[in-house]
């Protein structure tokens, strides 16, 4: 009876206190700020119009697009194949497993660049590769592929083989009433960026 | 921070290493209990010695508390530790062929090492039944696979099955454990046996 007895004393209050408490769901910071900075210096993450339209017509399986825009704005416009996440959604469990894989590039957009990239950096910090933001946003996306500037005579080559592939894609996009220059030497949009195969976290196996 | 081995912060080997240093706590545990004499371990059955309830349930309740703390502290990922995959039919069928095996022999697996450890032949002989049992399961396997895989019901847990979250259904369990364990006490002095 006593050994029970300090038993009960001890464990039923450890009980109270557990049973009290939230259930902790919190997702760790698994970068550290040093590291954070230091990615978000090297811009490694943006994703410039120009490949992300080459893998929209090629229609490359990789590519994933996310908009986090307000619902009003996806559905008024959003890229081919873009699926919607607002950012204030961001970290539900359900969105939270769109980023847990290592065979899609996940590409932020929204109307410029500061709300992807907010979202770019939580996503990053909480551990997940392969996620993208697009340089400028929508702004950019119409300015450059949509409606392209005719590059000035004094340009070099790379910007005129840059406007014929931008006046492509554009035709294949839908945008832009000006009607294509014959193509000069290849276009050369950027390489598109490798996945990063990231080592699936499993469970412990187990079993005794 | 934990599970250290699934986060990488300690190898692999490291783990299995450690794994070994348990497993040499656990057997010591199990010894120094009296779990060796299988007329003290069969006593669960027929009332006169409930050792075997209380040590383990005390061991369960520990292990809940333990990792329910640590998930609170931001320690360990509940997420990424491992739940036992449920498959109903094989669970019945096979937790019969335990119990059946456990009050016959009056040994479970892990504690008829313990007493081979120190020399007893009955401990032996179920160790080679054990094996038997494995030979036969194995060889058999094509002609039992549907029925050990059946009804597969993921890896769900008590608590979410209720509907409760996992701190109250860790307060139920310690209250019905230290029920069971008044409940083991009546019961050993309402069947004592002498010696055994």
């Amino acid at each position: 009876m006593k050994p029970l007895f300090w038993l009960a004393i001890f464990v039923i209050p450890l009980g109270l206190i557990i049973a009290a408490v939230p259930q902790n769901t919190t997702h760790p910071y698994k970068l550290s700020a040093t590291e954070l900075l230091n990615e978000a210096n090297a811009r490694t993450q943006f994703i410039s119009p120009e490949t992300v339209a080459d893998l929209i017509v090629k229609k490359d399986p990789t590519l994933q697009l996310i908009d986090v825009r307000s619902r009003d704005e996806y559905e008024k416009f959003s890229l081919s194949g873009a699926i919607h996440i607002p950012i204030t959604d961001l970290l539900s469990e359900e969105n939270l497993a769109q980023f847990d894989q290592d065979v899609k590039m996940n590409v932020f957009y929204a109307n410029s660049t500061v709300v992807a990239n907010e979202a770019w950096m939580i996503i990053r910090q909480l551990g997940y590769s392969n996620i993208y933001v697009l340089e400028g946003g929508l702004n950019y996306w119409f300015e450059t592929i949509l409606n392209p500037g005719i590059p000035s005579s004094t340009s070099a080559d790379e910007e005129f083989a840059k406007y014929d592939f931008r006046k492509a894609a554009a035709q294949a996009l839908g945008g832009g009433t000006v009607s294509a220059l014959p193509a000069e030497g290849n276009a050369a949009p950027a390489p598109r960026p490798a996945i990063k195969a990231v080592p699936k976290k499993k469970k412990a196996a187990g079993g005794c | 921070m934990g599970p250290l081995a699934i986060n990488e912060i300690i190898s692999e080997n490291t783990n299995l290493f450690l794994a070994f240093v348990v497993g040499i706590g656990f057997g010591f545990v199990l010894e120094s209990s009296g779990f060796s004499s299988s007329r003290k371990l069969a006593g669960v059955f027929y009332g006169y010695d409930m050792v075997v309830l209380k040590v383990f349930f005390t061991g369960a309740i520990t292990a809940m508390l333990g990792l329910l703390f640590f998930s609170l502290f931001g320690w360990v990922d509940l997420n990424l530790v491992y739940v036992n995959p449920t498959y109903l039919t094989s669970a019945i069928i096979g937790g019969v062929i335990m119990g059946v095996g456990f009050i016959i022999g009056g040994y479970c697996p892990g504690t008829s090492f313990c007493g081979l450890s120190i020399g007893k032949l009955d401990a032996l002989v179920f160790i080679i039944g054990l094996f038997i049992g494995v030979g036969i399961f194995g060889a058999g396997f094509n002609w039992w696979e549907g029925v050990y895989m059946a009804e597969f019901l993921g890896s769900p847990k008590i608590s979410t099955a209720l509907g409760l979250t996992d701190g109250v259904f860790a307060l139920i369990l310690i209250l019905v454990a230290l029920g069971m364990f008044r409940g083991a006490e009546w019961a050993e002095k309402k069947f004592p046996r002498a010696e055994y």
